[in-house]
């Protein structure tokens, strides 16, 4: 409309306005949009819009062969894309009946608690930026830099890495990458003071945090929060453990929960999270030079390969919560049906909706950092 | 929506060009793109996935500050619209809306092959392909996603097309946009409808800058006065 | 909870088909008209809680929808994954919302996507096709490659190093009927490469087996 157009909006009775946050808007995660209902500065309704990040995945994967998504699978989540790559490869997997060799598992965990690091860092910083702290932003992105340095060095991708193959994975870990990987872990511990200082006990964003956007054991489950979210609120669930897959049940590792469900228990959540997928690397770094063997089972000719008819509900732990992929062969060489289940859609949706009712406005992109929601998952 | 191939009528505008006789007007000229090039406040409008490349870009490992150039919050404050990533059709709208709203003169860089050819989402129904189709685009970015020291290279291009503008005409695309409102309202007609019209009275502002030419004006134009109607009397309540 | 109880609560359900795929993953099919009660019975006695996802998948051959229900319980540390099938040309189901509330995302989607209307959702509107106007595109009879080759313009790229590269005898060889560079069903502009490479047999000049 131009501006001739307009027409003022008849005001009625109530003391209510309405207000749009995104898409384009510092306070908002991605390209991702609120329509929120304001009386003074209180949240009355608050309104997602999503889709504009909607390129029709699941529709592309179906026109594509099976090894040709796996180049497309990790765009679907952008600071996290290595669950991605996994969970679709394990689908695909179960349909064909095979297993990929033992050390590609390894492998495979190592590829992914290393996402995991990356997205938690960089997760520190925007959050803490929703609150006016710019320097956590600084820091985590510098560190979240080295460890793409390491992907890069691996897989050959900063960013994506498109490693994996149903069956295993591309390539044999270059030489000295343990000892680089070891390095950067104890510098990585080295800076949890530094962290703690600046951010988890600053009374600035303590004051800040504690207490907004309060989920409760009962809402959590009752909307299918996932993932640290659902850890910040007591129950003590991870895929990792409860469903495992890959090589997690040889592992040991904790799985940090808090009680209180709001934002500051769940940055806390994600902050012990990082400390124990550095402990699961370790681990890794101790057992991988003793596990000897191929890295990839092999398969058919990828481009003439037809995967037998059936389906398979693959599901992972992302930075992120339960991601899963549901993918049906009708024996062709593409998927017939990839369904992709990005734990965001639950947490940047209803989930939002339900904590921005009653917070107030400057809460909440702070709510919805908290959350990590990724907007790509949900609009697909 | 039906395709359609439109093209560039001219580049010619209406107004002559002023001889400028002072001396010093060209020094100072220079001087002005000089400083243009070494103070640009950027808007990234994060599209899509180019905008996780952006964060490294500019925070302290690659210190995009360095070279002048800051982040802003709002496009009317901004100099530099960077598209990152594919542009669906809903976004696109909004990138059109943010664009207009900046004030001339406005830059846009394209980062990722999905802005330069629709990329890998080139079988998409929901994406855009070219970005050049809807709005003049200064540099492109190409790579999936370009590592931050391609973007770097990239905003360093620019600033050199913005320095050299005057001599070269390179760093101009945004003239462009009212030399030709004609083709680019109808390639975004086609796209989002005949009754598509954005707040910015961009004719006008052609006439502002002295930039209207023949393809200021065409058969899309027209059919924005079509669909505008005619401002109705308030209702007045007590 | 034992498997044997967990069975005997399914087996409540006639005409159910379960199917073990391994210890953690029961594929179980019912027909339409049973499937909320199904829900409601593993929701109650067997606490299955979380509902994972709801997917949706079109057989168009067999004309009908395939809608399954991926749920899971945090005590059992199991998921039954339960399928249904809806008649295509009319497709509506009954919402589960009441006992799901993630089914108000899941039921919207598919809603978009498939069309399906759920009956009782509460929120059958548009949520990310919101400037789509046409079918609902995830439907195998929409052609996603024909629907772009018709909306939108390409880019010209014929660099003068990639041409130089070819006359001198560079550049990549692929045989016609290898050419598949996705391979959809009505392929326009795959079709145009393999016309254009058949003419020219193969694309580089120099290359040979």
């Amino acid at each position: 409309m131009r501006p001739e157009n307009y027409q003022a909006v008849p005001l009625g009775d109530s003391n209510e306005y309405e207000i749009f946050i995104g898409p384009n808007h510092p306070g908002i995660e991605g390209n991702y949009a609120l329509k929120l209902i304001l009386d003074g500065d209180t949240v009355v309704k608050g309104t997602t819009d999503a889709g504009y990040l909607h390129r029709g995945f699941e529709k592309l994967m179906e026109g594509r062969l099976w090894i040709q998504n796996l180049a497309i699978v990790p765009r679907i989540c952008v600071p996290d894309p290595a669950p991605m790559e996994v969970s679709y490869s394990l689908a695909v997997e179960e349909i064909m009946g095979i297993d990929a060799p033992i050390r590609a598992q390894w492998i495979r965990v190592l590829q992914l608690e290393l996402s995991r690091i990356a997205a938690h860092l960089f997760t520190f910083g925007g959050h803490a930026a929703t609150t006016g702290m710019y320097t956590p932003m600084y820091w985590g992105v510098a560190d979240r830099d080295l460890v793409l340095d390491l992907f890069e060095d691996f897989t050959g991708g900063r960013v994506y890495s498109i490693y994996n193959i149903p069956g295993g994975v591309r390539r044999e870990l270059p030489e000295g990458f343990l000892e680089k990987l070891s390095h950067l872990l104890d510098y990585l511990e080295s800076r949890q003071n530094d962290y703690d200082n600046l951010l988890f006990t600053n009374q600035i964003f303590v004051q800040r945090a504690k207490g907004v956007g309060v989920l409760s054991k009962e809402d959590a489950l009752e909307y299918g929060v996932t993932g640290p979210n659902l850890r910040a609120c007591g129950l003590a669930f991870d895929v990792r453990r409860d469903d495992p897959y890959l090589i997690y049940d040889q592992l040991e590792f904790d799985i940090p929960t808090q009680q209180k469900g709001d934002a500051w228990s769940r940055i806390l959540v994600r902050r012990d999270e990082l400390f124990q997928s550095i402990h699961i690397l370790r681990q890794v770094i101790a057992k991988l030079p003793s596990i000897k063997g191929p890295i990839r089972t092999a398969i058919p000719n990828p481009l003439s390969w037809n995967v037998p008819a059936g389906e398979a509900y693959a599901r992972v732990e992302s930075s992120k919560g339960e991601l899963a992929y549901y993918v049906v062969s009708d024996g062709g060489d593409k998927p017939y049906r990839v369904h992709v289940r990005g734990p965001s859609s639950m947490h940047a949706v209803q989930t939002l909706e339900f904590l921005a009712k009653g917070a107030r406005i400057e809460d909440v992109a702070q709510i919805m950092f908290s959350l990590d929601a990724c907007p790509p998952e949900v609009d697909r | 929506m039906m395709k359609k191939e439109l093209k560039i009528k001219s580049n010619k505008t209406n107004q002559q060009k002023q001889k400028r006789t002072n001396p010093l007007a060209n020094v100072f000229d220079d001087f002005i793109d000089f400083c243009q090039s070494k103070s640009l406040f950027m808007l990234h409008y994060c599209t899509g996935c180019g905008a996780i490349e952006l964060p490294p870009a500019m925070t302290s490992r690659f210190d995009m500050e360095r070279l002048g150039i800051q982040p802003m919050v709002t496009p009317r404050q901004a100099d530099i619209l960077l598209v990152t990533g594919y542009v669906s059709v809903k976004t696109l709208k909004r990138v059109i809306l943010t664009y207009e709203q900046m004030q001339a003169p406005k830059y846009v860089i394209g980062i990722c092959s999905c802005t330069v050819n629709g990329g890998m989402y080139w079988q998409s129904y929901a994406t855009a392909k070219k970005l050049n189709e809807y709005m003049p685009v200064d540099v492109y970015i190409a790579g999936c996603m370009p590592r931050p020291e391609a973007v770097l290279e990239g905003l360093n291009r620019l600033k050199n097309n913005i320095k050299n503008d005057r001599k070269e005409q390179k760093g101009s695309a945004w003239k462009d946009y009212y030399k030709n409102y004609d083709y680019y309202l109808g390639n975004q007609q086609n796209l989002f409808g005949k009754e598509w019209q954005t707040p910015v009275d961009v004719i006008a502002e052609a006439k502002l800058y002295g930039l209207e030419g023949e393809g200021t004006y065409g058969e899309n134009t027209k059919k924005l006065k079509m669909v505008q109607h005619p401002l109705l009397p308030q209702e007045m309540k007590l | 909870m034992s498997l044997e109880s967990l069975n005997e609560i399914l087996n409540k359900i006639n005409t159910i088909k379960i199917t073990h795929k391994h210890k953690r993953r029961i594929r179980v099919d019912v027909k339409a008209d049973s499937l909320t009660t199904l829900l409601e019975l593993i929701k109650g006695q067997a606490s299955f809680l979380h509902l994972s996802a709801i997917t949706c998948v079109d057989w168009i051959e067999d004309n009908q929808f395939e809608l399954v229900y991926h749920v899971w319980s945090y005590e059992e540390n199991c998921l039954i994954s339960a399928h249904t099938r809806i008649d295509r040309d009319d497709a509506k189901f009954v919402t589960v919302y009441d006992l799901y509330k993630p089914a108000d995302f899941f039921e919207r989607d598919i809603y978009e996507m498939y069309g399906v209307f759920f009956i009782g959702s509460p929120r059958m509107e548009k949520f990310i096709l919101t400037e789509w106007f046409g079918m609902p595109p995830m439907r195998k009879d929409f052609d996603s490659e024909a629907y772009v080759q018709e909306t939108f313009n390409w880019t010209e790229y014929n660099p003068d190093w990639l041409q130089e590269l070819s006359d001198q005898g560079g550049g990549i060889a692929i045989k016609p009927e290898d050419i598949r560079l996705s391979g959809t069903l009505h392929n326009k502009a795959t079709h145009r490469e393999r016309e254009k490479a058949k003419k020219e047999h193969v694309v580089g000049k120099g290359w040979k087996s």
